[in-house]
């Protein structure tokens, strides 16, 4: 009942009681808005902070020819009809590709040191997965994935052209990484037997948990009653089922298939490779928002410093 | 607060189930409840507490589980009991407040950080001060909550330890929690959600798995990060065959059951009824996560992820017989269902 009163004595491991202090300035640090995007494709590694955490080897997208990976990559950013090109330039010694699923088609390979540029129309309003399509699935779990944030035209704030309207907006790209099994082996040039795949790392735009409940990107917040859209992409190899404290949401689009009639829930599963888009209004107060499944919640076990970040209205 | 009619209908069992029938016209205006019977209304004042449940395996092997155990003005006889796995069940009339404590004084438990436990209350969108998380403020070595909900939550939620919950959710602290929809004199009525149809009967099925080696692990263990169930359960009991089901209930012929589904599982799941002769049966999905369906779905086949819950109904063959609702465990990689993954009841009529 008592907020607060807990939190001398256990561990804190989120900011609770004092207003959580999170800049309403929300940085996109790493969005373009153009019609044009060159990527770089990298090796590099990858650091999940906090106990449990641990640097992973990883391959990745990345919008700096010089710069480590970003898992996930870049996010792209486009209008409902709008023209997009993106040139990817592959920087690695393996063959890649660059798949945006629903809109794109060519899976061919991008060899090693060469590049390749895409052009495409976005279809409709919504978020796609991209990511590369090769190896078995290896190559994604690597790292090579990221958000492609297809907009309502004119930008306005609602899921698609005359659909629902929103309040603020999050994408929220979670995944998995099999640290011992797949990117230990994958990174150092090994092979890696497909069979097992004992993921340890489970993220939240690439963050752990402990980082996600801190991430203006991640953390839902703004003032009680605002609605927000997530744009979910489950870049991973394991379905993850999120699991929302507060409020129920509407669910108003299922890997691109808009419902006419949005579906309440408090838990929506977003299975590997797939999205999801929700609306969920704000409640009062400071909620998580978290997969419900064991190991998913966990950083090589360690609690809550996997798939998880907040819901906070002000 | 219990409804005695209900429960004693039950307690004839299985073996007098020809006669449910000739008792049919004595049922109250609420509905029977198939299977266990330690249903509380969570506005009579509740106490919880938490037990170490020794629990013998289909394998012989012993698990270890934590388990709540209800007592207080609504439990049975005043001292503490019910002590189980997925129970005891909580209802709670639209508009009413529920007021449950927890007592930890002689709980089992970890260690800090992670010691004590709380009561979340999954699907129920409480405030803050009563949402049982204890990094965002939850009191973990005894609480009181109190909360109501409106008509939109009429059917399946649960509630569950929130501390460490990658262990405390494994080791069985769960159980169901149903909205239920009142008349004017604030008696539950047996509605599936606001305004829909009624049943006769009502059935609560959990989904729990069970990875032994989560049961002895404690702390920031990396036995947490891998997940590997060796058990399905549910209600709390192993159901590996048709003949050694989980749960067997009896109703009678013509009649509309509810059944709730309610996964707290950490795998994906999927949900049929088949008949004597394998055949499925179809069902009517109403609720989703404890709300109302925009259109109800007639399926044969219902997924449940971890954490989520429906409300489905059938309507029983006139005729007497057996059907075999089941529940398929998959894993999050590819579907595949586990070895054992499959967990049978029977519902008689
Ligand atoms: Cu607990
Ligand atoms: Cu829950």
């Amino acid at each position: 009942m008592q907020a607060c009163r807990q939190s001398v004595v256990k561990r804190i491991r989120w900011l609770v009681c004092q207003s959580l202090v999170l800049s309403f300035l929300v940085v996109l640090p790493h969005t373009v808005y153009a019609a044009s995007y060159t990527l770089y494709i990298r090796s590099g590694t990858h650091t999940i902070n906090g106990n449990g955490g641990a640097v992973l080897k990883v391959w990745g997208y990345t919008d700096n020819s010089t710069a480590a990976p970003m898992v996930p990559g870049p996010q792209l950013q486009a209008l409902e009809g709008e023209t997009v090109t993106v040139t990817v330039y592959n920087q690695h010694t393996i063959p890649h590709n660059f798949v945006v699923r629903g809109i794109t088609t060519d899976t061919a390979a991008i060899a090693a040191n060469s590049s390749k540029t895409y052009t495409f129309t976005t279809p409709k309003a919504g978020v796609y997965l991209f990511s590369d399509t090769l190896n078995n699935n290896i190559n994604r779990e690597m790292g090579l994935y990221g958000a492609l944030v297809v907009r309502a035209a004119g930008g306005v704030k609602k899921a698609w052209t005359g659909g629902p309207s929103f309040d603020l907006e999050r994408v929220w790209v979670v995944s998995d990484m099999d640290k011992k099994n797949w990117n230990d082996v994958a990174g150092a040039g090994g092979t890696v037997s497909t069979g097992t795949y004992k993921p340890n790392y489970f993220m939240m735009n690439g963050l752990g948990g402990f980082d996600a409940m801190h991430d203006p990107n991640s953390v839902l917040q703004d003032t009680t009653g605002k609605v927000g859209l997530l744009r979910i992409v489950n870049a991973g190899q394991f379905d993850q089922s999120l699991h929302f404290h507060a409020n129920h949401f509407q669910i108003v689009d299922k890997d691109g298939t808009r419902l006419s009639s949005p579906e309440p829930g408090d838990t929506i599963n977003v299975k590997a490779g797939t999205t999801a888009m929700v609306l969920f209004p704000l409640r009062k107060g400071i909620y998580p928002m978290h997969i419900h499944s064991a190991q998913m919640e966990t950083a090589n076990g360690v609690y809550l410093n996997g798939v998880a970040t907040l819901l906070v209205g002000n | 607060m219990i409804n005695r009619n209900s429960k004693i209908l039950n307690s004839l069992g299985v073996a007098l189930a020809g006669l449910v029938l000739v008792l049919s016209p004595l049922l109250p205006a609420s509905a029977a409840r198939l299977g266990t019977t330690d249903a509380l209304n969570a506005a009579g004042g509740v106490t919880i507490q938490v037990q170490a449940l020794d629990k013998l395996m289909s394998d012989n092997q012993t698990v270890r589980f934590w388990v709540w155990c209800a007592g207080g003005m609504g439990g049975g006889g005043g001292g503490m009991g019910g002590c189980r796995i997925a129970g005891p069940i909580l209802e709670l009339g639209v508009g009413q407040r529920a007021n449950v404590s927890l007592n930890v004084m002689m709980a089992p438990q970890e260690s800090p950080p992670y010691q004590g436990h709380t009561i979340h209350w999954h699907g129920l969108d409480v405030s803050q001060t009563e949402d049982g998380v204890p990094e965002t403020g939850a009191a973990v070595l005894g609480d009181n909550y109190s909360f109501s909900v409106d008509s939109r939550y009429v059917g399946s939620h649960m509630y569950h330890c929130h501390v460490h919950t990658v262990k405390h959710l494994e080791m069985g602290m769960y159980a169901p929690f149903i909205v239920k929809a009142v008349d004017g004199a604030g008696n539950f009525t047996n509605v599936i959600n606001s305004g829909g149809p009624s049943y006769d009967y009502e059935w609560n099925l959990m989904y729990s798995s069970v990875d032994p080696a989560y049961h002895t692990a404690v702390g920031d263990s990396t036995t947490f990060a891998d997940y590997n169930p060796k058990y399905f359960l549910i209600n709390g009991n192993e159901g590996r065959s048709q003949t050694a089901p989980a749960e067997t209930v009896t109703a009678a012929p013509g009649k509309k059951v509810a059944i709730r589904l309610m996964g707290v599982q950490s795998v994906n799941t999927s949900f049929e009824i088949k008949n004597a002769g394998g055949s499925s049966q179809s069902f009517t999905v109403h609720n989703k996560d404890g709300f109302k369906l925009p259109a109800t779905q007639t399926l044969t086949k219902l997924d449940l992820s971890p954490g989520q819950t429906a409300d489905v109904m059938v309507t029983l063959p006139g005729t007497a017989g057996s059907w075999y609702p089941q529940v398929t465990f998959k894993n999050l990689r590819n579907g595949g269902s586990y070895s054992n993954g499959v967990v049978y009841t029977r519902l008689n009529f």
